[in-house]
């Protein structure tokens, strides 16, 4: 018979436990570094490595969740649409200015990284940093990264947009709530959006609405950007 | 609950077809969201006929990228090469993306 843990439930059974404890954690302390996916990640990798279990045993379990990230970009197409109406009066000025910024959030961080001399599989693995993790692991995937350091970027990216995004943005002298939940929706995706929401609706409604639509302009814009930011700068 | 999660994997699946058929280099699941938008949009598909499925998708897509942050295990060594380009890469531009969709949009909103 094979190992228990070879099994896909067991994958799946310490990807829930751990989620769960996570979330428990999260609900005594406010803290964004107890974000609920990192202290759950945490806890998985310190089991699979004190049994000594390989991460593609774990993942005959892990990938069954990891496949409702598909239909989970799809969800965000009808959060997309409730959140339309809330601004659509508002709507070129908001289009221009995610625009501007996916576009300078690909840009920058794929300059800055060559300029430092990351491996290209590094470049590669985070061009798409700003974007909702199942988007910035698609164009990952196109651009032949590695989607797991993408993943983890993509969760720094998000809790250091949470924590310190507001706090420098009012450094810098932004006043409007609507450009506060613009630039978090765009910069830092998810969970960049809840703590938007925290500022008041309407900032969490551009911020969700910012995180879709900067998903898409990335998904189609970031792989030709990194390969020619790359190109050129070879 | 059973009739949304339907309409949400019509969808999926209507995505990757188009992405199959015109060979796109765009994720199936991208185009997907935008033809879910635009069928509820034109009024084809009804709000309540997927929020059910899609709240709960939404509410839980944090769970089903625990997976791929386990994965890091194996890229130990990648990250710990390059821990500090990775870091001054990540932060410096998000600090940028943050300040330049920011001045952009409160400089616009007061324009118009």
């Amino acid at each position: 018979m094979d190992e228990l843990y070879r099994q896909p439930v067991f994958g799946v059974f310490v990807t829930l436990l751990a989620f769960y404890v996570a979330q428990a954690v999260r609900h005594r302390s406010k803290s964004v570094l107890l974000n609920p996916v990192l202290v759950a990640v945490s806890m998985i990798i310190l089991v699979l490595v004190s049994f000594d279990i390989s991460f593609e045993d774990y993942n005959e379990g892990g990938e069954f969740l990891t496949f409702f990230l598909g239909p989970s970009v799809v969800a965000l197409g009808v959060l997309f649409y409730e959140k339309f109406n809330e601004i659509k009066h508002n709507f070129l000025p908001f289009f221009i200015s995610v625009f501007t910024g996916g576009m300078i959030a690909v840009f920058s961080v794929v300059i800055i990284a060559i300029l430092l001399h990351a491996p290209d599989v590094v470049t590669r693995s985070i061009a798409s940093k700003s974007v909702t993790t199942p988007i910035a692991i698609e164009v990952t995937q196109i651009l032949k990264g590695i989607p797991s350091v993408t993943a983890g970027v993509v969760i720094i990216v998000g809790i250091f947009g949470n924590a310190f995004g507001p706090g420098i943005l009012k450094l810098m002298g932004i006043k409007s709530k609507h450009a506060l939940g613009t630039a978090l929706g765009t910069a830092a995706h998810g969970i960049g959006t809840a703590r938007a929401l925290e500022e008041g609706e309407l900032t969490g409604a551009y911020s969700g609405l910012a995180m879709c639509v900067n998903g898409i302009l990335t998904a189609f814009a970031a792989p030709y950007v990194t390969e020619w930011v790359l190109k050129l700068m070879a | 609950m059973l009739k949304s999660l339907f309409y949400i994997f019509l969808f999926l699946f209507s995505g990757e077809a188009v992405r199959y058929f015109f060979d796109l280099p765009v994720p199936g699941n991208v185009i997907a969201m935008m033809l879910i938008f635009f069928a509820l949009k034109a009024g084809v598909l009804k709000l309540e006929a997927v929020k059910p499925a899609s709240d709960k998708l939404i509410k839980y897509m944090v769970l089903f990228f625990v997976p791929y942050g386990v994965g890091l295990m194996d890229f130990v060594d990648v990250i710990k090469a390059n821990w500090l380009s990775l870091t001054i890469a990540a932060v410096a531009s998000t600090i940028i993306t943050l300040y330049v969709t920011a001045i952009v949009e409160q400089k616009l909103e007061k324009d118009g």
